[in-house]
């Protein structure tokens, strides 16, 4: 019992913080970007290059992750989501083309190979029968940090209102004199600095290899959608439900069902529910 | 008229130029050529459940898969005979293609597209887990019956299929169902009041589309003579299938053929340079680039090109 308890809460914390940047890009332009698992590969990827091919220090390795992360943020906002003006299904085809070209890209720079990340913080303690690696623990204790304080940005800064009123309605946040297109770039930004941290956190769970996106996309597409529209606290829950789920779906019945549980939720939530448990409705 | 006759005159030298391949190519560009008609057939399934409606399909390998194993378990572990099994099996996609039709009632859009991704990833696990003995588990079946032997056969099978289900897709699309499928595409209210069953234009583009993608999977499967999850239930089989769709044309059922066939060949003369997953790097970006700058694809584009083309000279 304590351990599924542990490592759920450990999972689901880095359910969490992945699923955090994509929420933000959702809420705010309705547009699934479906390249959001490349940032999380080549979040991971840089950190692996600066810290282990280079020999740099893991705080410049995590600082260049941001960097790029929030790089290609802004670039696809720019090159990708502005020319296509918000056509929804055109964003979704665009970012998935460009997530398959990055894996790549990928490919061709790092090799086909998975590679072994080395653990974050190294060690391991024993808690109540559950082995928890210092590595995802630092990653959940980040992960709720990160989520505080991205919590108390949207909340309480101007910048973070604005962002609010945007993703609920453009038009009557341009009328009140709020930028849409400053808050849009941002928030692309925001979205890939986060990706890019999740990135290196879920890859030194994981691993690293070209087709690491797909399944952190996937989960961040379920946390969203079954959290609905546009919230923090609704995308923590789910977090936790499919963190949850999983870790018990893999302890109780096989490994092997591993992201059974979250098929199912997306299918079954969007079927019976097409606005999510948590958000608020759109006409 | 004059322009239909032209039309016709040019498809029937393409489709007499198809047959005439195998005199002058070699084996290895039929091998090529054979696994882009196969390509062509999947898009074209795809155009018919979304090129004209608007439910984007990221989950189309679900419907592939589920013919091509119905074929390979029924011809491989129950001795059954292959004029049967085939049948069955486009049967069998067809309940499928109800399947991913029940959350089209409800979501559309983005979120349609979502469930059916989420199809695809559910058939990949649950392939694996249930029943090992039957599907083969993760690393599926090989030495399943092939229907031809050596390159030409399988070739002119290919070529025969998917110029009959092209066709056949092509004849349909042209008639009032096929407006009818735009208009669902455009505006599904307004479809329903004009006192039209979008429900029921929705379920025969979904059934016609699953017929196709039944047929196309068990054939295929037949000329592979192996299966494996990760090659079907794949996003980067569901990525060319897509762009080969886009890519050419979507919603008009010519141009996924047309874009199947370039983007094979693409691939195939990238080969000397990029020999593995490097290729999709140039692929993906051209095919991004034409997404871009016209999404209605190559077909498109060179119809533009022809019509300024033509007003130069007049």
């Amino acid at each position: 019992m304590f351990p599924i308890i542990i490592q759920g809460l450990l999972l689901s914390g880095l359910y969490a913080l992945i699923a955090m940047g994509f929420m933000l890009i959702f809420s705010i332009g309705r547009t699934l970007n479906l390249a959001y698992g490349a940032y999380l590969m080549i979040g991971g990827y840089v950190y692996f290059w600066i810290s282990q091919q280079l020999g740099f220090p893991q705080i410049v390795g995590f600082f260049g992750a941001i960097a790029v992360g929030i790089l290609m943020g802004l670039m696809k906002h720019q090159f990708i989501v502005r020319p296509l003006k918000g056509h929804h299904v055109a964003v979704e085809i665009s970012t998935l083309i460009l997530a398959v070209v990055l894996q790549a890209g990928i490919v061709l720079v790092f090799g086909d190979s998975s590679k072994i990340l080395l653990p974050i913080v190294p060690g391991v303690v024993r808690v109540a029968g559950a082995t928890v690696t210092y590595s995802i623990l630092t990653a959940t204790i980040i992960s709720w940090l990160i989520i505080t304080i991205l919590y108390l940005f949207v909340r309480r800064t101007h910048t973070g209102r604005a962002m609010q009123a945007v993703s609920m309605d453009q038009k009557g946040a341009a009328i009140s004199g709020v930028d849409a297109d400053r808050i849009n770039l941002i928030t692309w930004g925001l979205s890939g600095a986060l990706g890019a941290i999740g990135g290196a956190f879920f890859a030194s769970y994981t691993q690293l290899s070209p087709a690491m996106w797909v399944t952190p996309l996937i989960i961040s597409v379920a946390i969203v959608i079954v959290g609905g529209i546009g919230s923090i606290v609704g995308t923590l829950i789910v977090a936790h439900i499919i963190g949850f789920l999983e870790v018990i779906v893999v302890s109780v019945l096989a490994p092997e069902l591993r992201g059974v549980s979250t098929m199912l939720l997306i299918i079954v939530v969007l079927i019976a529910r097409p606005q999510g448990l948590f958000g608020r409705a759109e006409n | 008229m004059e322009l239909r006759q032209r039309h016709l005159a040019f498809w029937a030298i393409f489709i007499v130029g198809l047959y005439l391949m195998p005199e002058l190519v070699s084996k290895g560009t039929l091998r090529t050529m054979i696994f882009a008609c196969y390509l062509a057939i999947f898009a074209v399934s795809w155009d018919l459940l979304s090129g004209r409606t608007g439910y984007i399909s990221f989950g189309h390998p679900f419907l592939i898969g589920i013919g091509a194993y119905t074929t390979a378990i029924l011809t491989k572990r129950f001795d059954v005979a292959v004029e049967i099994s085939i049948p069955i099996a486009v049967l069998v996609t067809m309940i499928g293609g109800l399947v991913v039709l029940l959350p089209a009632l409800r979501i559309k859009g983005s979120y349609f597209a979502l469930v059916t991704l989420a199809f695809m990833e559910l058939m990949y696990q649950l392939v694996q887990v249930i029943r090992p003995d039957l599907t083969g588990g993760t690393r599926g079946m090989s030495g399943i019956e092939t229907l031809t032997r050596g390159a030409v056969n399988g070739y002119y099978l290919a070529v025969t299929l998917m110029v009959i289900l092209t066709f056949a897709a092509w004849l349909l699309m042209r008639t009032r169902l096929g407006t009818a499928l735009w208009a669902v595409g455009m505006n599904e209210e307004s479809v329903r009041g004009s006192g039209l069953s979008s429900t029921k234009l929705k379920m025969f583009a979904f059934l016609a589309s699953a017929f196709t993608a039944g047929i196309g999977g068990a054939f295929y499967v037949h000329y592979l003579g192996s299966i494996a999850p990760r090659a079907l239930f794949d996003i980067n089989f569901l990525f060319t299938i897509l762009v080969a769709a886009l890519i050419g044309g979507a919603g008009s059922i010519i141009g996924p053929v047309f874009g199947a066939f370039f983007l094979v060949f693409l691939l195939e003369w990238l080969r000397p340079w990029l020999p593995g997953a490097e290729r999709y790097f140039i692929y993906g970006g051209i095919a991004l680039l034409v997404y871009m700058y016209q999404p209605k694809g190559m077909v498109a584009i060179l119809e533009s090109l022809y019509s300024r083309f033509w007003r130069a000279r007049s």
